[in-house]
């Protein structure tokens, strides 16, 4: 019998779990995955050329196991070994509304995979649903939410500016900001002079520019600037499961791991209305076992969360577990993404750049703020960066043979824009997913995601399209291009929303301290929690909403309350 | 110890000794990577690896620097026929290697291995002209270029390449020597 199992170890379990551990639980994570070793077991010591094929992966390989992972970008040879193979874990969605789930199945989740890019919610985005009526209210707002992100901001680490941003609240403990280029910073200078509500800043990254003693505690090392973070770092340079919170969990002594665990379902006892325990299968054979704890966190990321909710039905709840509401699998969102757009930046050409900066600028949500109104509720914002580019920029387009073409390689190429919106998706009920039939190999049933895009995100992404051309426009670019959205979801991956916080238990899954309004002793601290998405990327307030929920959940223990 | 990588000092040494020094065991396999210059290729024809050899040499050719065949392209593009491309891509290889041949026919040679060299570079250099309306040929220029710059000679001899930078600067004077960077 444990104190708590807390279900994944990705960037919300491995929280949990440090947070209950260091309260002095005894806690168990349950890992779907196989077992990652930090350092060992990365690729991020090979050069270009040592990677197979260059880090193309093989395109017969991609087709076959990955059709859906290797949309991704951060999918190549050196990171491979993390992301699932579709063929291997099917899911469905209707042929009109493609939906790209990208997964890793390890210990530590997406956590090592993940784009690091960390910003807070603000008083704004708490208070959205509330005054445009979409979703649930949140049962909190920024003043809850602020400790937290100032605790987790402080132990993960978090490299930023304090821009005095109302839209994108600062941090105490913000690491030194990385700089930005000759190229952003004239960037910058020529759009805000343009457009005076928007705002060019250095992003926000979990990358130590600078390891305070809490850090070199947990062994981990400054950024080396060498951007192949999805492989995993050897420096404990970024923040991930494996770097920081799992070895802190661990050096409590309160931590136990059990990876190759498919959780299948919650065990519920009706009497007490509580979660006994976790029934899982053995990824490889495939046996059925339980585990038995006095809380249970729920932590798989937003989709496998619902799944596990809803394959958790019993006669008492037969709907699933903790769905009174009906809202399990619903409202399911991601943030709109891959909308790309770019130019030549003339001038400049006495200055280059040295290192590889694994960040790049935000230009933060400045949409229905102040004077800058949309035909649309809610906004976006623009992540990229300005660079010289170089043969592989225009590897397949440019013509070109022979030594003048060789020589002209050989010397740094124009600065380039390149940059993509990020935009808020509605909470909408009609988004969600169910359980199919049909069953994977291991006896769990086939989510089913049928999630698309309304009105209101059609309207942004051609907002983002016009937005960024004429910022484009205004900073002087020539060869100007402006990509189309693919079309779907899941390509943000930040699926959020299937089990949400709200303050009508008859409408929402969650309370104000991500406690089940069902199940007192059952907490659900992942993107599933999310009752609306903001613009920002969310790892940090998944982050900050474990700490947070842990906190409580450990306290209501002590009470016994749960 | 300091992180900050000393200028000259083995990459993998020093990622070494850091793991040592954390005691993590660095004892990650490298793969076997090498691309056999003077073996038989392995998918390409003798005749269309011949031409293969040719189209890199012209389009990287060796000035006082390393040039594409010096840097192995052949023999990796060769390699990646098997170990990455489908079989569309393998296919669309095969034309472009085709077309290049029929274009040097189609100007009364036996082919564009029987065009004197400067003739080939005319063939190659109209056919190259036409990138834009040629994806596949894009792709495959896109591997030459790819093979070429990130290998090792490629990325360190004719480019930049440093595998632990251990700084970001964003604005860095440039001067008439300054090579971009491969990576």
């Amino acid at each position: 019998m444990f104190d708590a199992i807390v279900i994944g170890s990705g960037m919300s379990g491995g929280w949990a779990a440090k947070e209950l551990t260091e309260r002095g639980l005894k806690t168990l994570i349950i890992e779907r995955g196989r077992h990652i070793e930090h350092r060992k077991d990365y690729l991020d010591q090979l050069d270009p050329w040592e990677l197979p094929n260059f880090g193309m992966v093989d395109e017969k390989e991609a087709a076959k196991d990955y059709a859906i992972q290797s949309a991704c970008y951060a999918f190549n040879t050196g990171s491979k070994q993390y992301w699932v193979k579709d063929s291997e874990h099917p899911y469905t969605y209707p042929a009109d509304k493609p939906f790209m789930w990208i997964r890793g199945y390890h210990l530590g989740g997406r956590s090592i995979m993940w784009g690091r890019q960390s910003y807070r919610m603000s008083e704004m985005d708490f208070e959205a649903n509330a005054k445009d009526g979409h979703g649930s209210d949140w049962p909190i707002r920024y003043k809850d939410m602020a400790p937290w992100y100032d605790h987790v901001e402080n132990f993960a680490g978090i490299s930023g500016a304090r821009d005095g941003l109302p839209q994108l609240p600062d941090g105490e403990f913000f690491l030194p900001p990385m700089a930005l280029s000759a190229g952003e910073l004239a960037f910058k200078a020529k759009l805000e002079d343009s457009f005076p509500e928007r705002r060019l800043v250095i992003g926000r990254c979990a990358h130590l520019t600078e390891a305070r003693p809490h850090h070199k505690a947990l062994g981990r090392m400054p950024c080396q600037y060498r951007s192949i973070c999805e492989r995993g770092c050897t420096f404990g340079a970024y923040f991930s499961s494996l770097s920081a919170t799992l070895p802190a969990a661990k050096r409590t002594g309160n931590l136990t791991i059990v990876t190759d665990a498919i959780a299948h379902s919650i065990i519920y006892d009706p009497k007490t209305k509580r979660a006994t325990g976790v029934r899982v299968i053995d990824a490889n054979t495939k046996a059925g076992a339980t585990y038995e704890a006095k809380m249970v966190f729920l932590c798989a990321s937003a989709i496998p969360t619902a799944q596990i909710l809803l394959n958790s039905a019993s006669e008492a709840t037969p709907n699933g577990l903790a769905n009174r509401s009906g809202a399990v699998g619903r409202y399911l969102m991601d943030h709109i993404s891959a909308i790309n757009l770019g130019g030549v930046l003339p001038g400049l050409e006495d200055v280059y750049h040295e290192g590889r900066r694994p960040n790049g600028f935000y230009i933060p949500r400045y949409r229905n703020l102040g004077e800058e109104k949309g035909d649309f509720v809610r906004g976006f914002g623009f992540q990229g960066s300005v660079m010289r580019q170089n043969w592989s920029t225009q590897a397949g387009i440019l013509p070109g043979v022979g030594a003048d073409f060789k020589a002209k390689m050989r010397k740094p190429g124009p600065w380039m824009v390149g940059m993509a919106g990020f935009g808020e998706m509605l909470p909408r009920p009609e988004n969600r997913m169910t359980l199919s039939k049909a069953k994977d190999q291991w006896g769990m049933p086939i989510v089913h995601i049928d999630c698309g895009l309304g009105p209101n995100e059609h309207k942004i992404i051609d907002q983002v399209m016009v937005d960024g051309k004429a910022m484009l426009k205004a900073a002087g670019c020539t060869n100007i291009y402006v990509g189309k959205h693919y079309g779907g979801v899941g390509l943000g991956i930040h699926e959020m929303g299937t089990a949400h916080m709200g303050k009508d238990p008859s409408k929402s899954v969650l309370n104000k301290y991500n406690q089940a309004h069902d199940v007192p002793n059952l907490f659900i601290t992942d993107g599933a929690a999310m009752a609306s998405g903001g613009c920002q990327n969310p790892s940090l307030s998944y982050m900050a909403m474990s700490a947070r929920g842990a906190h409580y959940a450990a306290q209501f223990l002590k009470e016994g309350v749960i | 110890m300091n992180p900050e990588p000393h200028q000259g000092m083995d990459r993998r040494g020093l990622l070494q000794s850091l793991a040592a020094l954390l005691g993590a065991a660095a004892t990650t396999g490298l793969p076997s990577l090498s691309w056999a210059a003077d073996a038989a290729p392995s998918f390409f024809s003798p005749a269309e690896y011949a031409l293969l050899t040719e189209t890199v040499d012209i389009m990287i050719p060796r000035t006082d620097t390393l040039g594409a065949v010096d840097a192995g392209v052949p023999a990796a593009m060769d390699g990646m026929m098997l170990s990455w491309a489908s079989a569309e891509r393998r296919e669309e290889f095969r034309k472009v290697l085709a077309e290049l041949d029929a274009a040097a026919r189609a100007e009364g040679a036996g082919g564009f291995m029987a065009l004197p060299r400067e003739r080939r570079v005319a063939v190659l250099t109209a056919y190259d002209r036409k990138i834009f309306l040629n994806a596949p040929y894009g792709q495959f220029k896109k591997i030459v270029l790819t093979t070429y710059y990130l290998s090792e000679g490629g990325a360190t001899q004719e480019l930049r390449y440093k595998a632990v930078p251990g700084k970001w600067d964003g604005a860095v004077p440039v001067t008439p020597d300054t090579r971009a960077w491969a990576f």
